[in-house]
């Protein structure tokens, strides 16, 4: 890619400014430096522009996707998700910017993991992050290294999928971190009440027999946490709301004034507990699948700003714990390669438009972690992805770049597909191959 | 405004807490401290200030500095010294403390100095027996002698402490010496800092009227002193802190982080250290910039003064009986 290229006849879509209009941009050395209607590839001709002109023929350019949350598999996992082949999907998926945060398998708990990490991220050509574990372990006993990993480029620290069972621990948890600035990432779940839950309470869970948590737990979890926040002025970031519970609490606490964020998952925005009735083992993710009414309260919350940021929560399992029934199989679903697609559903289905949808994938964590790209503005590095909106495509596991095959979205019909991804100026996906 | 003027004595029959005092009170405790510190460097240290006065080391928790550093106070003062210490006390035999109290009281003591893991043990010893008490730390309430002698160490390198800007950076939230310390440099005008991580300081330290950093560079810019406390062990274990490493990191007193300070700030620590933990051993050592060899000699002479004027009124008290 030239140092100095133009994207014109594009719909830019920048949920940052609110900007919906037929345009084009202009990005010199990685940086985005000029956009909008005026941006006309006959002005560019009569400029003498010489850099690359590239036609979207109309196609969305929106900035990259934003995922604060994916993993990869511990290395020499015979077929497991290494960084080159979730860097591959996620970069097929729009996805510009990508944290891997820690969960039961990699814990990420010590300033020496991430550094080790941080050493393989360098040549990848879409930006990668990490999220430390908060926890040693992530047992919710001992607080990890949090000014170290901070300092190693941790973007925050996240208790995985665990609760914390010990308030004396959170309160110091999200004191400590407090010192650092550092959001702390906390799953709204309960130690005892959600212990070897695998769905939410309901006629359906009753009737399938199923271990089912309450989705008061969430509440009771977005509660306590916010409250300590409350006391210690810390940052929390609530891992993943499910439930409509979850998001009054949520909300109650947003109302006192905490600095509080907040991401769900598209799994839980587009599925709802019926989907699960099959008992497929794709269907078994963490938190649960949620009844219908939490997954409109979830859409309300993504259009009205009370959560920040949807994550693909993207999980690679071994086939061995997915060749299982329902109640045995791991809990998980690959999502990098299927997060705009499902999102993109939405908006076709009417439920959001176009901008509300794109937000908590763009400026909502960009905005909230103090990342400067997800905007489509003078001055922004040049993250973007075109996007035609209408393709149609059907999401198949084994077409994906991913190595893993334990989706949720197997054989689900989208509409919405990236054309091409641009990092820091530079293409690293196009469709035309 | 001198004491001269006002003809002022010294007037407190115990010493359990720093806001007892007022700063004429404390220019008091600084001369005699400064007339027994010379003293203490002569062959002949001793004096008779207290003599046919019993002193007795009521030490509930275990100490050596404290204790020997009281003990040869009161000595080198004439009294007589004796050192009772709980781990070979009737208190570990199920005696209540009220009784053991009452029992040694009944020998008669003219001093009782006293160490207790119990926030107000002191008072509640003073108000028991009516005996002249030293608080020599109650919990994680307060130190004074403590606090005294460190203030004292630092006006003899640094002359008067107000407008001085001294840091005490470590564990505030469990420390009867930070307590002390900032009551009483409050009392003489210095800018008190402190700096800890959020898990280590009190919720309402910014009312202590002192300035509340977390960030040690920033704490340190401009100070004149700088305090490190001990990070004791247990801290770790109950979750406060993550590790040593990653507390030296952030916390930790080095040459290269003293550069942000004054050029001549002094450092001090109130012992027992851990090198490489609060404090690195390389600047411990530095004899330039170190005062805790100092804050030693000066304990002995402040604890001098603090006896002989709390000695002196008990034993007016007496004969006035």
């Amino acid at each position: 890619m030239s140092e100095r290229f133009a994207i014109l006849n594009a719909r830019l879509v920048d949920p940052a400014s609110g900007r919906d209009e037929a345009g084009g941009l202009i990005v010199e050395h990685g940086v985005i430096t000029e956009l909008g209607q005026a941006v006309k590839g006959s002005r560019l001709v009569d400029d003498g522009f010489d850099g690359e002109m590239i036609d979207a023929r109309g196609a969305i350019l929106a900035p990259a996707l934003i995922d604060l949350r994916a993993a990869i598999e511990p290395a020499w996992t015979p077929g497991g998700e290494t960084l080159d082949s979730l860097v591959a999907a996620a970069s097929a998926g729009g996805i510009g910017t990508l944290v891997l945060a820690p969960n039961d398998a990699m814990a990420l708990d010590t300033p020496e993991t991430l550094r080790a990490f941080k050493s393989e991220f360098r040549p990848r050509p879409i930006r990668l992050h990490l999220a430390g574990g908060a926890t040693r372990d992530l047992a919710g006993e001992t607080m990890a290294e949090i000014g170290l990993m901070t300092e190693v480029g941790a973007l925050y620290v996240s208790q995985g999928d665990n609760a914390i069972a010990d308030t004396r621990v959170l309160r110091n948890l999200l004191s400590y971190a407090s010192g650092f600035e550092t959001f702390v990432a906390l799953r709204p779940c309960d130690a005892t009440l959600g212990a070897g839950a695998i769905a939410t309470e309901s006629e359906w869970a009753a009737r399938l027999g199923l271990a089912a948590e309450p989705s008061i737990t969430e509440r009771l979890a977005i509660d306590r946490a916010a409250a300590i926040a409350e006391l210690t002025g810390g940052k929390l970031m609530i891992d993943r709301v499910s439930t409509d519970e979850g998001c009054t609490a949520l909300a109650r606490a947003r109302r006192r004034g905490l600095e509080i964020g907040a991401t769900a998952a598209i799994a839980h925005l587009t599925l709802n507990d019926v989907d699960a009735a099959d008992l497929s083992a794709s269907k078994r993710i963490t938190p649960p699948l949620r009844g219908e009414e939490d997954r409109l309260a979830l859409v309300e919350a993504i259009r009205s700003g009370l959560i920040d940021a949807i994550v693909s929560d993207h999980r690679p399992l071994p086939d061995a714990t997915q060749d299982q029934p329902f109640g045995d199989a791991a809990p998980g679903s690959i999502g990098v390669e299927s997060l705009l697609g499902a999102l993109l559903g939405l908006v076709h289905d009417g439920q959001l438009d176009l901008i509300e949808a794109l937000r908590p994938v763009t400026s909502g964590p960009a905005d909230l972690l103090g990342l400067k790209q997800g905007r489509l503005e003078a001055g922004a590095p040049a993250d973007m992805a075109i996007i035609d909106g209408d393709a149609p495509w059907v999401f198949h596991a084994a077409d994906s770049h991913s190595n893993r095959r334990n989706a949720i979205f197997e054989s689900r019909r989208f509409q919405g597909q990236v054309l091409k991804l641009f990092v820091n100026g530079a293409m690293v996906f196009t469709s035309d191959n | 405004m001198t004491r001269a003027e006002f003809n002022y004595d010294f007037p407190h029959q115990r010493l359990v807490s720093i806001t007892d005092l007022n700063p004429l009170d404390v220019d008091i405790l600084f001369e005699r401290a400064e007339h027994w510190l010379s003293v203490c460097r002569t062959p002949s240290k001793k004096a008779d200030a207290l003599r046919g006065l019993t002193q007795i080391n009521l030490f509930f928790e275990s100490s050596t500095r404290t204790q020997a550093s009281f003990e040869i106070a009161g000595k080198r003062l004439g009294a007589d010294v004796v050192n009772f210490s709980a781990a070979s006390s009737s208190t570990s035999k199920g005696e209540t403390l009220l009784d053991t109290v009452r029992t040694l009281s009944a020998m008669n003591p003219d001093l009782l100095v006293v160490r207790h893991k119990a926030c107000g043990a002191a008072k509640f010893i003073s108000d028991a027996t009516g005996i002249a008490v030293v608080n020599a730390g109650d919990g994680m309430n307060e130190h004074p002698t403590q606090a005294l002698l460190d203030a004292f160490t630092l006006t003899q390198r640094l002359g008067p402490l107000g407008g001085r800007r001294i840091l005490i950076v470590g564990d505030i939230l469990h420390s009867r010496v930070a307590r002390s310390g900032v009551q009483l440099l409050n009392i003489l005008g210095a800018q008190v800092r402190l700096c800890a991580p959020s898990t280590l300081l009190p919720l309402d330290a910014d009312r202590w009227g002192a300035e509340i950093f977390h960030d040690l560079d920033n704490a340190l810019e401009g100070c004149d002193a700088v305090m490190a406390l001990r990070l004791q062990r247990e801290r770790m274990a109950a979750g406060y802190i993550p590790s040593s490493r990653e507390y030296f990191r952030f916390y930790g007193l080095t040459h290269q982080r003293m550069e942000t300070a004054h050029p001549e700030a002094l450092v001090l620590h109130p012992g027992p250290m851990n090198r490489g933990v609060e404090i690195d051993g390389a600047l411990a050592d530095d004899e330039e910039r170190s005062l805790i060899l100092d804050q030693v000699e000066a304990g002995v002479a402040m604890r001098m003064a603090v006896l002989e004027a709390i000695g002196t009124l008990a034993r007016s008290n007496e004969a006035r009986r």
